[in-house]
């Protein structure tokens, strides 16, 4: 057993080429999630119960059991059921990406719509009865107090989530898809060189994880830039 | 429901191995995380720089990496250590309950770490000099007043770990530990109905999550029951 460098500099760049997909798998569902989280803190916060609940039995269950499980049911239970078969759904639940991907902005979406009530309970009151004196509508309040003092607010938490996700995007290898991980095992059941290979793959991770920590720290500081005080 | 008459039990037992991996895990989990708090919150240069890496390391690698390396990785050193004293063994490896065990109790004790950190610096400093007037020793200071005060700050927190944990037993049937998902995969393979496995294996998992969180908020209300009419 030793540690082959040799076999790092050949396999690194392999492992490269699924970069693309990882980056699709995290962009898209970051969008898709970030719309359905809008939607479900907009149902959160509507103060109608109809709403309310299903939103709230919607998070409830999506973040109650684990994203390996909601990838499977999709990518390898929805083919189970006739009506889908049938829909006109079908081509996205026949593609393992379409299944990763609507699996990941499905998870994403219960969570970060945990981060924005967050942000959205945290806004002072004051700001919101000074719009209110000021003869602002409750939807004006809402589109130029509430939404940028509650971004502001949820960045953090939200940033934590984005990298999260980066990381669930390694799960989509389970369901046959070849982005880094998935290339990576591939390797290893050819070669079995774990150390090597994992190794050098969880380093690529971290450098993305960091890259993704400083921009949204650079979006954490545009958005604070009137909040900034000398000192 | 009736393809699931006779993998009732397979589903039980699968859930007790669960349950298991959760115990186990956190234990270490707990263990880890006061070891890399103490670390961190110490004078040492060095022992800071480990716990900071430690965090760093588990932090920005996927969960599925982290439990690959391990356990095919421990395979590798174990099987080359063994055919030292006998060249006869072929393969000799880690159980993947403990491998996978140990994997996430280092992935999930690395935020465990920041929480206890957290909830050490937060501890207000006048109770601290409060039970030193009083005559406290230092034992008897960190015991009676630092503790109750630190499980106040970190439950919240430490519920997440709970619930991260418990769901992230669910990877651990990609080495091969016979739990839920594992027994799922196996109903499948004679019923050919990958629905309705995968949807019970969500709800044994939701019912964990529901217990885990009911758990946290008793323990929250019990931590705080001093502070109550304060509020």
């Amino acid at each position: 057993m030793s540690f082959d460098l040799s076999l790092i500099v050949e396999t690194v760049p392999k492992m490269l080429v699924g970069i693309g997909l990882t980056f699709q798998l995290l962009v898209i569902s970051a969008v898709l999630g970030l719309i359905l989280a809008v939607v479900l803190l907009l149902m959160r916060i509507s103060g109608k119960w109809y709403l309310n609940w299903p939103a709230q039995a919607y998070i409830y269950v999506f973040r109650g059991t684990p994203i390996l499980v909601q990838i499977f049911i999709i990518y390898y239970g929805f083919p189970q059921l006739e009506f889908i078969r049938d829909g006109i759904l079908w081509p996205i639940f026949r593609d393992p990406f379409g299944c990763a991907i609507v699996a990941l902005s499905l998870n994403t979406g219960a969570y970060v719509s945990e981060i924005l009530r967050g942000g959205v309970l945290g806004v002072d009151r004051g700001v919101l009865e000074a719009g209110e004196a000021l003869g602002l509508s409750k939807s004006q309040r809402f589109v130029y107090l509430t939404t940028p003092i509650a971004t502001r607010l949820a960045l953090p938490a939200y940033g934590n989530d984005i990298i999260s996700l980066l990381k669930s995007t390694a799960l989509a290898s389970t369901i046959t898809l070849m982005d880094m991980t998935g290339i990576a095992r591939t390797i290893v059941a050819q070669t079995y060189a774990p150390y090597e290979i994992f190794v050098s793959l969880a380093i690529i991770y971290m450098i993305l994880t960091f890259f993704l920590q400083k921009l949204l720290g650079r979006v954490e500081t545009y958005l604070g830039r009137y909040t900034q005080r000398e000192g | 429901m009736d393809v699931l008459v006779g993998w009732w039990d397979d589903f039980f037992w699968g859930s007790v191995v669960v349950l298991k991996v959760f115990l186990a895990s956190l234990v270490l989990m707990v263990v880890f995380g006061l070891i890399g708090a103490a670390a961190k919150l110490s004078n040492s240069r060095i022992a800071q720089k480990i716990a900071g890496g430690y965090t760093v390391v588990f932090r920005g690698t996927p969960e599925i990496l982290v439990i690959l390396l391990l356990y095919f990785g421990s395979a590798i050193t174990l099987t080359a250590i063994a055919q030292i004293f006998n060249p006869e063994i072929k393969f000799l490896d880690v159980p993947p309950f403990w491998a996978g065990t140990i994997a996430i109790a280092l992935i999930v004790g690395s935020y465990a770490t920041e929480t206890f950190r957290g909830a050490f610096l937060g501890v207000k400093p006048g109770s601290i000099e409060a039970a030193q007037a009083l005559g406290m020793s230092t034992f008897q200071t960190f015991f009676y007043v630092r503790v109750p005060e630190m499980w106040r700050l970190a439950l919240p927190a430490f519920g997440n770990h709970m619930l991260s944990l418990i769901k992230d037993t669910a990877l651990i049937s990609i080495i091969g530990l016979n739990e839920t998902l594992f027994v799922a995969k196996q109903a499948i393979g004679t019923t050919g109905k990958p629905f309705t496995m995968y949807i019970v294996v969500g709800l044994i998992y939701l019912g964990f999550s529901t217990v885990i969180t009911l758990s946290v908020m008793a323990l929250e209300a019990y931590g705080s029951r001093h502070i109550r009419g304060a509020k």
